[in-house]
């Protein structure tokens, strides 16, 4: 029993939700005892390494796997060709394109994949690898979508349309915003670049692919975020019936919307178990994972807010250039090829907007994943956030009062927004006052006045940010078709005790004890009867996985709405054993009583010893139920965020004084979790703010290729994190939960960006992208003549 | 990454020689270092196989070098195409050869092209490296040229 809840009296004992249980899933993964992709052994099974190209753009013109297949221990080397025999030499992407598995005739950017090697041990393939002569031709390389928008080099040469351009999505009045904005009294411009990055799971991506030969069925054990939406692929690219297949996700270490999609590593293992019957196992090296993994943002966006004098909005427009890399393997709903980017007009009551993303391909390593981030909302929180800062500031407004001024009212909701969403729920300005009180903004003002007439450089950022999540209501939210909604299956033991098993895959979330809690503050049980068992397609109902904020607005809503339809039959049994009409039985206090005799009632567990023991007559014997759940709605957490930073201006080093979160997640499962995703999701702001960008040179060379490059920080790096909460709750879902795992991502960066660029303001900087190095501060002070001592 | 270098070299011999020299596959894979296994492959192109250790690029790597003498300008190009562990590279470089009363002076320049995980090195230790290596080879034209003439 967890220690938080056994000192409680019996009564209390169930009232699961809201507390902060320890995460059951830690007691084995601070133990060792977690079992990853890795640690899965199987007889007979063999090594995989994959050959990558060096060149980013090249034709090639042969192929001599000759030395390579003398390695000892090499049992067989697959290209293209060989890949082409199956019908998998291309697979299709999330976004409706498709890509290489192993390059065909050419490579399309550096690190791709161009052989996949088997043998005894990963050592000897990887030796073999190395050997694999793979002849090139050098072709002119794109490296930057402004240069792909020129279509002078047309890189898809697969594709009938001989452009570069992949797509222009735009919603909203193009007209009336244009008009707004040319009428507007204040017209303000704002540019920023939101870098590519990586998801950087630490555990990175592997398969043990097994095909057994006697039975014909296929079984992979795969880092997966969506077991269900894999196992459909598999069957759909192979041609192998879903029954025969079964997708093992077992414990991941991290995830962040890095493993949704398909990889050709991943592809490669399948087809080596299918042709030579014998299991085969591949693990990323991180160079592999760094190169090839799906990037996340590479948006090059430019905002414009039209306001009145007095401060009040009245028109925005966020145009964008997407570098998609060198295929269209963005993850994406289908409906939403820039994701959900028109969430950009944010908390503020903006009467038109308009926006559009034009997406470009490149030499570069595809992607487009939903990094922690319900697909672009995160480029779209940090345009919006930036560009209420530089139009504060063109007003001579302070920011926040800039933010009270255009607020959503909370009266407003369901407020219906100028680019097609609506808001279900939210305070914005109760959430925003609790965070500058927190903070002491008006005193931290002040002293930021006092220090600037010293010469001392301090800055104040503020980002009070709206993300969307939950995807997604069937009527508009599918995968390859596949609609968004999620399934729970609830079973309630003779005993009482309870299996509960879900279609979404805890990469790190604690669904292993939230989803117990829905389900014992439901039914009055005790969390820790209560098992949660997710990522076995052969015994977990069917559902579209854990990624974008939506397993709690999905899966939680089956789970709680499975269990009060068990609820429902358990009242039907209790009315049995109290031998009183159903009618006449009231849910009270975690029972079922007799309508005003508490001392008449049997709890959940006695009716589920009557299920099978003593079922109630024309009763189905037994207690479960699957639930399928399509949300009405999505989901809008919300949240302020303060941060403080202090610049060296000799070394241009900004330091993070204080960062106060205040996250507004609707109804909270379990404060401790909550606590621990708004800390990591900081972390990972933290990281992009100041570290983090996958670099490229001209030539398509990938520059960081691992962590001694790419710059994961630190306890040491990672500033202290003062975080709260406010509770609206979501009004559609079944327990008012609105999901946390990435507002703060999402709302981070441009706390942190907005501090600096305000403590660099009076040097006449307005404009600074991340990630912010010490020598960016450092040249913007010197190009401003600040003198270093 | 593109690199680019370039050196002088003073030989103790007169232009014939040292075109001579240059001119033979042979003698200027002998210049390379750290080469484990040589074929000449024609009179103007050799296949070198080297032992390379640049930060963790460590191994074998395979260069296809070809000569492309240019007699009317005095000038050799040299065009050298390769690599391994995951790593290419493409070389071309190119020395004018006059003659200085006794000696002959050889001016190269060099631009190469580096792709894959010695990419990744190269802003820490690759350029030094490169340097260190191109400046071995011509320095290595110069001393076998020397010693021949001793």
């Amino acid at each position: 029993m967890s220690d938080q809840i056994k000192d409680l009296n019996p009564a209390k004992e169930c009232r699961a939700m809201g507390k902060s249980i320890k995460r059951r899933e830690d007691a084995r993964f601070v133990q060792g005892r977690g079992t990853y992709v890795d640690d899965i052994e199987l007889p007979k099974m063999l090594h995989m390494a994959i050959v990558h190209s060096p060149y980013a753009h090249a034709l090639i013109k042969g192929i001599d796997t000759a030395e390579a297949l003398k390695v000892p221990g090499v049992k067989a080397i697959i290209t293209a060709k060989d890949l082409a025999g199956f019908n998998l030499d291309w697979i299709p992407t999330l976004a409706g394109d498709k890509q290489m598995v192993l390059a065909t005739d050419r490579v399309m950017y550096q690190y791709q994949e161009v052989a996949a090697v088997f043998a005894e041990t990963r050592a000897q393939a990887v030796d073999a690898a190395q050997l694999v002569e793979v002849d090139y031709e050098p072709l002119e390389v794109v490296a930057d979508p402004f240069k792909a928008r020129e279509d002078k080099v047309i890189l898809r040469t697969d594709r009938e349309k001989k452009t570069n351009h992949i797509f222009n999505w735009n919603v909203g009045d193009r007209e009336a915003t244009d008009k707004a904005l040319a009428e507007a009294e204040v017209r303000v411009k704002q540019k920023a670049y939101y870098p590519r990055v990586h998801a950087s799971p630490l555990e990175p991506c592997a398969i043990v692919a097994d095909m057994n030969t006697a039975t014909g069925r296929l079984t992979l054990y795969l880092t997966s975020q969506a077991p269900h939406a894999h196992r459909t692929v598999v069957s759909l690219v192979t041609g192998i019936p879903e029954s025969n297949i079964r997708i093992v996700s077992p414990d991941i270490g991290g995830g962040f919307g890095n493993k949704v999609p398909v990889y050709p590593g991943y592809v490669c293992a399948a087809a080596g178990t299918i042709v030579l019957g014998v299991p085969v196992k591949w693990v990323a090296t991180r160079t592999e994972s760094m190169t090839t993994d799906s990037f996340a943002r590479d948006f090059h966006m430019e905002a414009e807010i039209g306001a009145t004098k007095e401060g009040k909005v009245t028109a925005l427009k966020v145009t964008t250039v997407a570098d998609h890399g060198a295929f269209d393997a963005a993850a994406d709903p289908s409906k939403y090829p820039a994701g959900l980017f028109s969430i950009c007009t944010g908390s503020y009551d903006f009467p038109t907007a308009f926006t559009e993303v034009d997406a470009y391909y490149t030499n570069k390593t595809p992607g487009g994943v939903a990094y922690r981030c319900s697909f672009r909302v995160t480029e779209a929180s940090y345009m919006i956030e930036r560009a209420m800062d530089t139009a504060a500031r063109e007003l001579n407004m302070d920011p926040a009062e800039f933010r009270f001024k255009n607020f959503i009212q909370k009266e407003q909701f369901p407020y219906n927004s100028p680019l097609g969403w609506t808001y279900d729920s939210g305070d914005y300005e109760t959430t925003f006052k609790v965070a500058l009180e927190k903070v002491g903004y008006e005193e931290l003002r002040k002293e930021q006045a006092e220090k600037r007439a010293k010469g001392e450089i301090m800055g104040i950022g503020i980002s009070t940010f709206t993300e969307i999540v939950g995807a997604g209501p069937s009527k508009d939210f599918d995968i390859l078709g596949i609609k968004m909604f999620d399934g729970a299956e609830i079973r309630i033991h003779p005993t009482g005790s309870v299996i509960v098993r879900a279609g979404t895959k805890s990469q790190g979330q604690g669904h292993e004890t939230t989803w117990a809690q829905i389900v014992a503050e439901e039914l009055g049980l005790d969390v820790d009867k209560i098992l949660v068992e997710e990522g076995d397609t052969d015994t977990a109902p069917y559902g579209l996985g854990t990624y974008a904020s939506r397993s709690t607005p999905t899966a939680g809503g089956a789970l709680a709405l499975g269990a009060r339809r068990i609820r429902e039959k358990a009242k039907r049994i209790a009315a049995h054993l109290l031998e009183v009409s159903a009618d006449d039985i009231e849910w009270e206090d975690y029972k079922f009583q007799i309508k005003g005799v508490p001392s008449k009632s049997v709890t959940t567990q006695d009716c589920a010893f009557a299920a099978y023991t003593n079922p109630a007559p024309g009763d189905e014997p037994g207690l479960e139920t699957t639930y399928y759940y399509d949300p009405p709605n999505l989901t809008f957490p919300h949240g302020a965020y303060i941060c403080v930073v202090d610049i060296d201006k000799s070394t241009g080093e900004v330091k993070v004084r204080r960062f106060v979160a205040i996250d507004d997640c609707g109804t909270i499962i379990n404060p401790m979790i909550v606590e621990g995703q708004v800390h990591g999701g900081l972390a990972e702001g933290f990281a992009m703010a100041f570290m983090q960008e996958i670099v490229y040179d001209e030539e398509g060379n990938h520059l960081n290729t691992n962590y001694t490059d790419y710059l994961i920080p630190t306890a040491y790096e990672v500033p202290k994190f003062e975080t709260g909460n406010t509770v609206t709750p979501s009004p559609h879902h079944p327990i008012g939960a609105k999901g946390v795992g990435e507002s703060p991502t999402v709302g981070s960066p441009a706390a942190y960006v907005n501090a600096v660029i305000d403590a660099l303001s009076p040097y006449g900087v307005s404009e600074i992208d991340m990630p912010i190095s010490r020598e960016k501060v450092f040249s913007k002070l010197r190009a401003a003549g600040v003198e270093a001592f | 990454m593109k690199l680019n270098y370039d050196g002088q070299e003073q030989i103790n011999a007169d232009y014939d020689a040292v075109w001579a020299f240059i001119n033979n596959p042979e003698k200027v894979a002998k210049c390379l270092p750290d080469v484990e296994k040589l074929e000449i492959t024609g009179d103007k192109s050799f296949t070198a196989h080297v032992k390379v250790g640049v930060g963790p690029v460590r191994g074998r790597f395979k260069f296809d070098v070809g000569l492309e003498p240019d007699a009317e300008n005095n000038k050799m190009n040299v065009n050298l195409r390769g690599g391994g562990l995951g790593t290419a590279i493409d070389l071309t470089a190119g020395a004018n050869i006059a003659q200085q009363q006794e000696q002959t002076q050889l001016d190269w320049q060099g631009e190469a092209v580096v792709r894959g995980p010695a990419a990744t090195v190269g802003a820490r230790v690759l350029d030094r490296k490169a340097r260190e290596l191109i400046t071995h080879v011509f320095a290595e034209v110069k001393r076998n040229i020397d010693e021949e003439q001793a």
